[in-house]
């Protein structure tokens, strides 16, 4: 049996968990990550290689937060959401509907995000959940997600306008760290999202609803078997993600200082990317990839110029995929 | 004037042609190999653009230059298959998108390709045989609308893959195919090398893309990345949904249903801020994209069996 | 004879005809002209961030023109129709057929170049309708459009001189002065981009980068860096204000950032900075945008219309899409007609080179004057254009500003073509 189902399962457990297996490959992720700072400070000294460091955990932030409710859902149900980008600017979108009503913009965010992750339990409700089912096929899966994602982003588009909305938080108050410097906000963005996959990654390790999560990671039915509410865990998986998702968007929306109704469609890509490349399933591995991601990019503008930034991002996906399928802290099987 | 403008409508039958060509290779990967080809687009571009520059920078004939593109995007083709087709399917599918976008972003940003400027005037000799033809058709009463020569260039185009493609279904290579869809296991078993065909079938996607890339590019007579966007695959995808899991003559219907109900809705005149219409158009193109994921799977003309086969 | 009586009905019959028709036509020359303008917009896609803002300097030019109209006693009565193209040529030619079949006579838009080669040469060419496109690329001028292409704005080559000048303006003289360059990705950028380069180090200065930032991204912090790093004597932005608020934003937290010793071109030139691009990145900076000996006023008069028609913010180039629009009505007046050839035909005598000059303040006189048949020079907000055989403005007047206070204020003119 697997681990996830041995673990939800309760039956002892010759095997470690999961969790322990996994510091290894977290601490020989950062040993390669130090390295290359170590030799890029040769190349190009130390501050440009620490500030740039800086400037790639905060872009890895917003990749990571989005990402993991993406990675729960693709490990567990397998469906390539592409409609989780929209989630994101959902929640940035509605942060903004809620705070003209009156309230200041953190509360409505918090309300935005108990909206969205509402909505995207509805949209489980509605569309997959029938779909799951009626067991349909991965294309239909995939279309289905495609026309959602249009449906989001052009319903947003239409009741809020395509033009570009400033936040009105403070962008411009730089912490400064010796020689690097850091925005405050994206400060606050670094320790919030921290906290929150942190937070994600122990309940799954710890709690019983996590690690039935992991065992529908592993195999649906034989989680059913097992006794497992799959229904239940697979609902508070949607409000999850959908609540993850409106949580990044709204960050990112306060710490850049201004969206449009395209920017989740845009770093869709980004969060797929962050998502198997930490390994499919496992939230530590979002943050990992998502990490991975920012900084190379950011690094990238060391040496390369800085208009193939976007195309770093896909580059290591190809290769990952090619060389380590699994992803970092890889689960699922990836080879067919 | 208005709804029934002719040129407007040769227009759309054109982007209707082009989308057929191109969704025929997207049916050939998903319906008839199981494969979710997701960088259908990125292998136009590469066609497109590979003309282009032969013919604006190598100053090649456009006729010499067309079958070279071909030849180059099914070495691309070849080249993703070879690194990725031993993934299983969803990762395959983010690889050939990944692919895609790589592509696309790196013609926007490379001299060689023209960048941000794109790249113009390579479609001299098609312009001549355009005006050519244009005479000819006026003799005979069908000189109305300027593009009508291109509208029967494109569509005999696709008629003709069409047909070969239903031609190579029905033949053993086609069998074959059709057995590692339903089973690939058992195609293996009976020692059939199924890498090498699948690797087959998106080489001959491939060169169907880059097929609908030159009608696009001499459509629009002007190459440049956002064009070759991954919407123009969703798009695709839409169409091959709606006219049928495993059918080739769906393709066809759905390109021409879905192109004239997404132009067509362009005439849609409700009291709504020009912005507002707009995104109405893609939201009703998104849910109809819902609905028939969801209710009709199969699509108009495809059979409900077929797609259950590859879950 | 029966030939020779017939002939002479024939012959009657045929001069009553010529008189009723040509008494018709007159008759239809006193009675309204209905015209319709079509605006081509990028309301979805990469580029949709620009759609509404040129969505309302159209309809707003269009209202003005419909109340000097009436204002005047000319008989002309304008109305829009719009399209998405969706910032993607293809659907961009799509859309233009859309807006032909609607009725247009002209096109406002698109905003690329891609996008308007692919709609001239696949439409407005053949049909002679007049393409207005707001893309700056040098292609532009070149194409063979048969006149049917005009621009109000400057073509790259024009701005960067005027830059250039800008520039040489704030720190004298170029020689071995450091430039840093920072553009975001796209036509826009890159070919004004290329241009200054080319005239700065052609006079003797020194250039940082150019760095390339793609629009889509969500952080500019190190893009930001490299501008500011080596601390270079000036820098240029070339952008659009929905990027700029986070660049800018991304250029301020550097620490390193010093507001005046930047030089910005017309895409962020705003009567006042819009609310999402902080202050403190652009106050002092200067820039470059179209102008003309009537600028103030003009864009005083246009700044009103815009902030009493309520809705979104200024954006980039929307006075040039306003003045193309009021060059449309202006040329159908002279024309007497809704026709798009004709209203081609007119567009030189409305910007005839010393023909009496009339600014937007004074549309009603001009739409008279042009009705009546004379030449005029209508000087619109972002310039005065008398086109050139390929339909760029040769007009090179350019205004140079500087923001004090979140609000633009022109501190001197310069022609860019010396």
């Amino acid at each position: 049996m697997t681990r996830g189902l041995e673990a939800a399962s309760g039956a002892p457990t010759g095997a470690p968990e999961r969790r322990f297996e996994s510091i290894p490959a977290a601490a020989r992720l950062a040993a390669v990550l130090i390295a290359a700072a170590i030799l890029m400070s040769f190349a190009r000294g130390p501050i440009a290689v620490g500030q740039t460091t800086l400037n790639g955990l905060v872009s890895a932030r917003y990749l990571a937060l989005g990402a993991v409710g993406l990675t729960l859902v693709f490990g567990t149900l397998r469906i390539i959401n592409f409609a989780h980008g929209d989630l994101l600017t959902l929640g940035a979108y509605l942060t903004f509907g809620i705070s003209a009503l009156g309230l200041p913009f953190w509360p409505a965010a918090a309300v935005a995000v108990a909206l969205t992750a509402v909505i995207a339990y509805a949209l489980d409700f509605i569309i997959w959940e029938p779909m799951r089912r009626a067991r349909t096929s991965t294309l239909q899966l995939f279309l289905v997600a495609i026309g959602l994602a249009i449906v989001i982003r052009y319903t947003i588009q239409f009741f809020a306008g395509s033009q570009v909305r400033g936040v009105g938080q403070d962008v411009l108050t730089s912490v400064n760290l010796g020689p690097f410097h850091l925005g405050a906000l994206q400060a606050l963005v670094l320790v919030v999202g921290v906290v929150a996959i942190a937070a994600v990654g122990l309940a799954l390790a710890f709690t019983r609803l996590g690690k039935q999560i992991r065992a529908l990671s592993d195999n649906m039915a034989l989680a059913e078997v097992c006794g497992i509410d799959t229904r239940r865990a697979v609902r508070l998986i949607w409000l999850i993600a959908g609540g993850l998702a409106a949580l990044a968007g709204v960050l990112y929306a306060a710490a850049v200082g201004s969206v449009n109704p395209n920017f989740g469609f845009f770093i869709l890509l980004g969060l797929f990317t962050a998502a198997v490349l930490g390994g499919i399933g496992s939230a530590y591995g979002a943050l990992a990839g998502g990490i991975v991601i920012g900084l190379a990019q950011e690094w990238s503008t060391l040496f390369f110029n800085t208009r193939w930034k976007p195309v770093v991002g896909f580059a290591i996906l190809i290769v990952m995929l090619l060389v380590m399928p699994r992803g970092i802290f890889g689960g699922g099987r990836a080879r067919s | 004037m208005s709804f029934f403008d002719l040129d407007f409508w040769v227009g759309v039958g054109v982007v209707a042609g082009i989308y057929g060509i191109f969704t025929l290779g997207l049916q050939l990967n998903v319906g008839f190999t199981g494969l979710i080809n997701l960088g259908q687009a990125g292998f136009m571009c590469v066609g497109a653009y590979a003309m282009g520059m032969l013919v604006v920078d190598a100053g090649w004939p456009l006729g010499l230059a067309f079958p070279a593109a071909i030849v180059i995007a099914v070495a691309a083709g070849a080249l993703v298959g070879l690194a990725s087709l031993r993934l299983r399917a969803d990762y395959f599918g983010i690889v050939t998108i990944a692919f895609s976008e790589i592509v696309r972003y790196v013609f926007q940003n490379a001299a060689f390709a023209g960048g941000n400027q794109g790249i113009i005037g390579y479609d001299a000799e098609w312009r001549a045989f355009q005006s050519w033809a244009s005479e000819r058709l006026a003799a005979i009463g069908l000189g109305e609308a300027a593009e009508v020569p291109l509208l029967v260039a494109v569509w005999a185009t696709l008629l003709l893959c069409l047909a070969a493609l239903r031609a190579l279904q029905l033949s053993p290579w086609g069998r074959v195919l059709k057995a590692i869809r339903e089973d690939e296991d058992a195609a293996a078993a009976l020692g059939k090398n199924v890498f090498a065909f699948k690797l087959q079938s998106l080489g001959i996607a491939a060169a169907l893309a880059t097929i609908a890339g030159f009608f696009l590019a001499m459509n629009v007579t002007y190459l440049y990345p956002s064009e070759f966007d991954p919407s123009f695959t969703f798009f695709g995808y839409a169409v091959l949904i709606l006219g049928g899991f495993a059918s080739y003559g769906g393709v066809v219907v759905g390109a021409v249903l879905l192109c004239a109900l997404t132009e067509g809705l362009r005439f849609l005149d409700l009291p709504l801020s020009a912005g507002q219409a707009g995104s109405l158009r893609f939201i009703i193109v998104g849910l109809i994209l819902i609905c028939l994921s969801m209710f009709r799977p199969q699509g108009l003309l495809g059979s409900k069996a077929e797609m259950q086969l590859r879950a | 004879m029966i030939g020779r009586r017939s002939l002479l009905t024939a012959m009657m019959a045929a001069a009553t005809a010529a008189a009723l028709l040509g008494g018709l036509s007159s008759a239809r020359a006193t009675d309204q002209v209905s015209l319709t303008i079509g605006k081509l917009l990028e309301l979805t896609g990469p580029l949709s961030e620009t759609g509404p803002s040129q969505d309302k300097a159209v309809s707003i030019a269009i209202d003005y023109a419909n109340q000097s109209a009436a204002a005047a006693g000319v008989p002309l009565k304008i109305t829009a129709v719009s399209a998405d193209a969706q910032g993607d040529p293809q659907a961009a030619l799509s859309a233009a057929r859309a807006l032909v079949a609607k009725g247009a006579s002209a096109i406002v838009g698109p905003s690329i170049t891609p996008e308007s080669i692919a709609v001239a040469n696949g439409l407005t060419i053949q049909k002679k309708v007049t393409l207005w496109p707001t893309g700056t690329a040098m292609r532009l001028r070149t194409i063979k459009d048969e006149g049917t292409i005009f621009r109000t704005v400057p073509p790259d080559s024009l701005q960067a001189y005027a830059l250039a000048a800008a520039l040489t303006d704030k720190m004298g003289d170029p020689k071995d002065k450091l430039l840093s360059i920072a553009y975001r990705n796209e036509p826009y950028g890159e070919g004004l981009a290329k241009g200054l380069v080319a005239a700065w180090t052609a006079k003797g200065g020194k250039v940082q980068g150019p760095v390339v930032f793609d629009p889509g991204q969500a952080t500019f912090d190190s893009e930001a860096q490299q501008v500011v790093d080596n601390n270079p004597d000036a820098y240029v932005v070339i952008d659009y204000p929905d990027t700029f608020a986070k660049f800018g934003a991304s250029l301020v937290r550097t620490g390193k950032y010093d507001a005046s010793k930047l030089v910005v071109p017309d895409a962020l030139a705003f009567s006042t900075v819009p609310s999402n691009i902080p202050p403190q990145a652009l106050e002092g900076a200067r820039g470059t945008r179209g102008g003309s000996d009537m600028s103030t006023e003009a864009y005083k008069l246009f700044d009103q219309l815009w902030t009493k028609a309520g809705g979104v913010e200024h954006f980039a180039l929307d006075a040039n899409s306003f003045d193309s629009t009021t060059l449309v009505v202006l040329a159908a007046a002279a024309a007497h007609s809704a026709d798009a050839g004709a209203i081609a035909g007119k567009i030189h005598d409305v910007t005839r080179s010393g023909a009496p000059k009339f600014g937007p303040t004074k549309l009603g006189e001009a739409l008279k004057a042009a009705w009546s048949g004379e030449p005029i020079d209508y000087v619109g907000v972002a310039g005065a254009f008398e086109f050139a055989a390929n339909g760029d403005p040769t007009i090179s007047r350019f205004d140079i500003y500087e923001y004090k206070g979140g609000k633009l204020d022109v501190i001197k003119q310069i022609d860019a073509s010396k």
